[in-house]
């Protein structure tokens, strides 16, 4: 065989460093990118090896059926030139079958043209063979497809490099070298196609797009294995990113500048049962719980975030909101993300810890002070009946005191949560604890719908009517429970004639915390606060005339039934009892300022 | 001993053989380099030497082939040595080992080589090309899973199950063998650009069947070191199948017909006396080796049998080719 022209060998070293690389590109599927970079290399290969076969053949038919060959590596390059950027920089999803079949529409008819003889000289109007100081050429004046394919290949090629470009000014330096060798493998051969097309090759018929590939795949091996281009691709990156958002345990809204909804997570939606189709492009006052009072959280605000309490599918909890400005590259904002945190069990956590450590520092020392006075009393008048007997209420006291204690405990057991019970089992309990503690109690139970409700509910329900008939001086106590249901809420009405509730406690519960000075007596309040505001509900309480109190407490028939919150984001308000007034009303909602 | 199992003895597969041998720190460099050069560049340098013998054998003009060819085989054995890295720690463990810690090297050495060999045959024409690529296609269905990979494709529900090739009794080291042979005797043709009636067709077709049976041979040997983990992963190889003694049989009649062949080879008068001299010598090595094989050490037996082309190579040499 006769020696290799120069132009030959300098497209074998282009071969050589080229399947090097498509085979190190294959070898690490399924890597994102590997195999359609693969496909580019194997183009390269094969243009470069079928170029060769057409320089060293002496006739002109070989030479053409050689040149017709090429066009199957020629049309693959930009095919994978494209998806393995997609797939590379974390946009497969446009990497489908129907994508890659779609863009390889006009590469497969240039091939299926040049297979069928190039039928009305589409791709090449004339073909002479031209002798040159560097080897025999076949010059081909190019037929109008030729410039369709070669434009089509142009715009390919922009586009994949658009993602790979974005890279290089990323922060971390793995990737802007991956993309810096990658840009640079792709701008070689298209440099020589430029200078071919544009008439700057002094060679007439020499198109050095091919002898470029040596530099390809150089960049490309270069980026293989000193850039760790696929074993370290940023493709999960996108992924990641997104991932982290929607899969974020806190409710995230994105309002762009113009007061739009641009995007919300999916704890968003299934938190305020939000569609997310309908909502986005919406005002974001319309969608966005308490967006009026959020907003007002810019500036100075913004670093004090605040609980605000909101009814979500879940009932009513504290959420924290947060907002943050997202910010372009030329410090422009574009958008504000708004966070909401629930800080509910902290909240509650807090509370609790108040609440018990003023049962033992105060409650529990006074009776034991108690206690301890009146026994020294008995040891010098064993006969004293009223020592005997406060003696006796007061570690009663104690003893309700510790079991109250432990309901508390058991209030915030994960393990009760998912458990429900027909709203009238819960009613059907609370009166007869009632009736354990006070027989001769007048006890009316009035509507009640057979709801599933929490079992936490029977706590409250059961704590609220012991204590209207315990704490009644009436010699016959009176007692009403009424419960109905609209809405997917829960309404439950408990009134009596006592001599009704101190405001001092449920302003204390109102403000969440307790003070030496300021506090409440026992823990039978909190409990009924801690069950209702687990449950996401609410509680009222009302004077009623001539006596007595009317409490109502509001919560959530079942969670997974409950529809979306209201458009202002509150329960209905709670139907009140006709003998009940309508003069003071405290509704204790989540503390505004608890703890902070 | 080559032909007693060697039985894992450790969780991670090694044995107590191979670890009292990996123990003294002074030689394991020089054993780890023994073994890659025992790996695949030796396998590269006899695919060489083979089709250099054979291209003395034919009369045809020295070519690019012998390079490419060796390229090619020590592309592919590195391949197949880093690919089955893990499986081999028991039958070759300091080779595996190599695999194992070098696995980006190796690959890297073994694209490159493949890139070279290709653009030698390119360089050489068409035929050239096409004869380098097979080696590369029978491995890519010989030791990589792409052949279930289709067949499940093809038959989804599981009835029907292509296995690997590599796992396939006989037809394992026949496709290797043939393989081997359409590079090593059709190469030379190809590089040079000699037409097989040229180099006179019954010669060529002979010594085709004469380098099959030879590398079968030279296939099936090794085997015999390796049936205790061959027969661990369920291959089988002829070792496994009818034991050592059976082997050693059946490989010696091989090695009769390959005999008969070469000498069937001479008789056409197509085909270079001295360059059949010299593989007559080699046959009788691998004759030896055959009829060794389970005295040889694991190590010896792994190179032995393809040392035979390299005395063939060596007596061509000296007889003055």
């Amino acid at each position: 065989m006769a020696a290799l022209s120069p132009l030959s060998v300098a497209l074998l070293v282009a071969v050589t460093v080229g399947l090097a690389a498509a085979i190190l590109a294959w070898r690490e599927r399924p890597e994102p990118g590997a195999t359609w970079l693969a496909v580019l290399l194997t183009g390269q290969v094969w243009w470069a090896t079928f170029l060769v076969f057409e320089l060293e053949a002496t006739t002109l038919p070989a030479k053409a059926l050689w040149y017709d060959v090429q066009w199957v590596g020629v049309v693959a390059i930009p095919v994978g030139w494209l998806f393995f950027a997609l797939a590379y920089t974390g946009y497969d999803r446009y990497v489908t079958p129907f994508s890659v079949a779609l863009v390889s529409v006009i590469p497969v008819a240039t091939v299926a043209v040049a297979a069928a003889g190039d039928p009305g000289d589409l791709l090449a109007v004339d073909r002479v063979v031209r002798e040159t100081a560097v080897g025999t050429f076949l010059d081909v004046v190019p037929g109008p497809l030729y410039y369709v394919i070669a434009g089509y290949t142009y715009l390919l090629g922009a586009v994949g490099s658009v993602p790979l470009i974005q890279l290089i000014r990323d922060d971390a330096r793995p990737f802007r070298g991956q993309s810096a060798a990658l840009l640079v493998g792709t701008a070689a051969p298209w440099a020589g196609n430029l200078a071919h097309l544009s008439g700057a090759v002094p060679i007439p018929g020499l198109d050095p797009t091919p002898l470029a590939f040596a530099v390809s795949g150089v960049a490309y091996l270069l980026a293989l294995s000193r850039f760790r281009l696929l074993t370290l691709a940023p493709a999960p990156r996108r992924r990641a990113r997104q991932l982290v958002f929607e899969q974020l345990h806190d409710p995230v809204f994105v309002v762009g500048t113009e007061g739009l909804l641009v995007d919300l997570n999916e704890c968003a939606a299934e938190t305020f049962g939000i569609d997310r189709r309908d909502a986005i492009g919406e005002p974001a006052a319309t969608v966005v719980p308490k967006y009026d009072a959020i907003r007002e959280l810019d500036g100075t605000d913004a670093d004090k975030p605040r609980p605000i309490p909101i009814v979500g599918r879940d009932g009513q909890r504290p959420y924290e909101a947060t907002v943050r400005d997202v910010v372009d590259d030329h410090d422009r904002t574009t958008a504000r993300v708004i966070t909401f945190h629930d800080v509910g069990a902290y909240l509650g956590q807090q509370q609790r810890l108040n609440v018990l450590n003023r049962v033992f520092r105060h409650d529990v020392r006074t009776e034991t002070n108690l206690i301890q006075g009146y026994a020294e009393q008995l040891r010098s008048d064993p006969t004293d009946e009223r020592a005997l007997s406060i003696i006796e209420e007061s570690a009663g006291r104690m003893l309700e005191l510790s079991e109250r204690t432990r309901t508390a405990g058991e209030l915030f057991d994960p393990t009760e949560e998912s458990e429900t019970a027909p709203l009238t089992d819960a009613v059907d309990e609370a009166v007869a604890e009632a009736r354990a503690v006070a027989p001769d109690a007048r006890i009316e139970v009035g509507q009640v719908a057979p709801v599933p409700v929490p079992v936490v509910l029977e706590v409250v329900l059961g704590n609220l009517c012991t204590n209207a008939v315990r704490h009644n001086d009436a010699d016959a106590p009176w007692m009403r429970i009424d419960a109905a249901v609209a809405d997917g809420w829960v309404e439950v009405t408990v009134a009596d004639d006592g001599p009704g509730i101190d405001p001092a406690e449920y302003d204390v519960l109102d403000r969440g915390t307790e003070t030496p000075l300021r506090h409440g007596s026992g823990i039978g309040l909190w409990i009924v606060k801690w069950g209702v505001d687990h449950l996401g509900g609410r509680i009222s309480f009302d004077e009623r005339e001539p006596t007595g109190t009317v409490v109502t407490v509001c919560v959530p028939v079942d969670r997974s039934e409950t529809p979306g919150a209201d458009s202002d984001g509150e329960p209905p308000d709670p139907p009140l009892d006709d003998s009940a007034t309508t003069g003071e009303s405290a509704s204790l909602g989540p503390p505004p300022n608890a703890g902070r | 001993m080559a032909n007693e199992p060697t039985r894992p003895s450790a969780p991670d597969g090694t044995t107590a053989q191979y670890r009292s041998h990996a123990t003294p720190s002074d030689s394991g460099t020089l054993r780890l380099v023994a073994a890659f050069v025992a790996g695949a560049p030796f396998a590269g340098l006899v695919a060489a030497v083979e089709v250099a013998v054979v291209t003395a054998a034919l009369g045809v003009p020295l070519s690019a082939a012998p390079v490419a060819v060796g390229l090619v085989a020590f592309a592919v054995y590195a391949a197949d040595h880093v690919a089955d890295a893990e499986g081999d720690i028991g039958s070759t463990p300091v080779r595996a080992r190599i695999a194992l810690r070098y696995a980006d090297q190796l690959m890297v050495a073994a694209a490159v080589s493949y890139g070279l060999a290709v653009a030698l045959a390119a360089g050489a024409g068409p035929a050239a090309l096409a004869l380098v690529l097979v080696p590369g296609a029978v491995w890519i269905g010989y030791a990589t899973d792409w052949l279930p990979a289709a067949g499940d494709l093809v038959a989804p529900l599981g009835e029907v199950s292509v296995p690997r090739l590599k796992d396939v009794f006989l037809l394992n080291s026949a496709a290797v063998a043939l393989a081997w042979a359409v590079a090593v005797v059709a190469a030379p043709l190809a590089f040079a650009g000699v037409p097989v009636d040229s180099a006179g067709a019954p010669a060529v077709a002979l010594l085709f069947a004469y380098v099959f049976a030879r590398s079968f041979v030279d296939v099936e040997v090794p085997n015999v070191r390796d049936v205790a983990a061959d027969a661990a992963r369920g291959v089988a190889t002829l070792p496994v199948v009818y034991g050592v003694s059976g082997t050693r049989r059946a490989l010696l009649a091989v090695d009769a017909v390959a005999a008969g062949l070469l000498a069937a080879t001479a008789a056409t008068g197509a085909a270079s006396t001295p360059a059949l001299a010299a593989l007559g010598v080699g046959l009788a090595v691998s004759v030896t080796v055959t009829a060794l094989a389970d005295r040889l050490g694991g190590a010896a037996l792994g190179v032995a049998p393809d040392c035979s082309y390299l005395v063939a190579g060596a007596v061509l040499l000296a007889i003055g080719w």
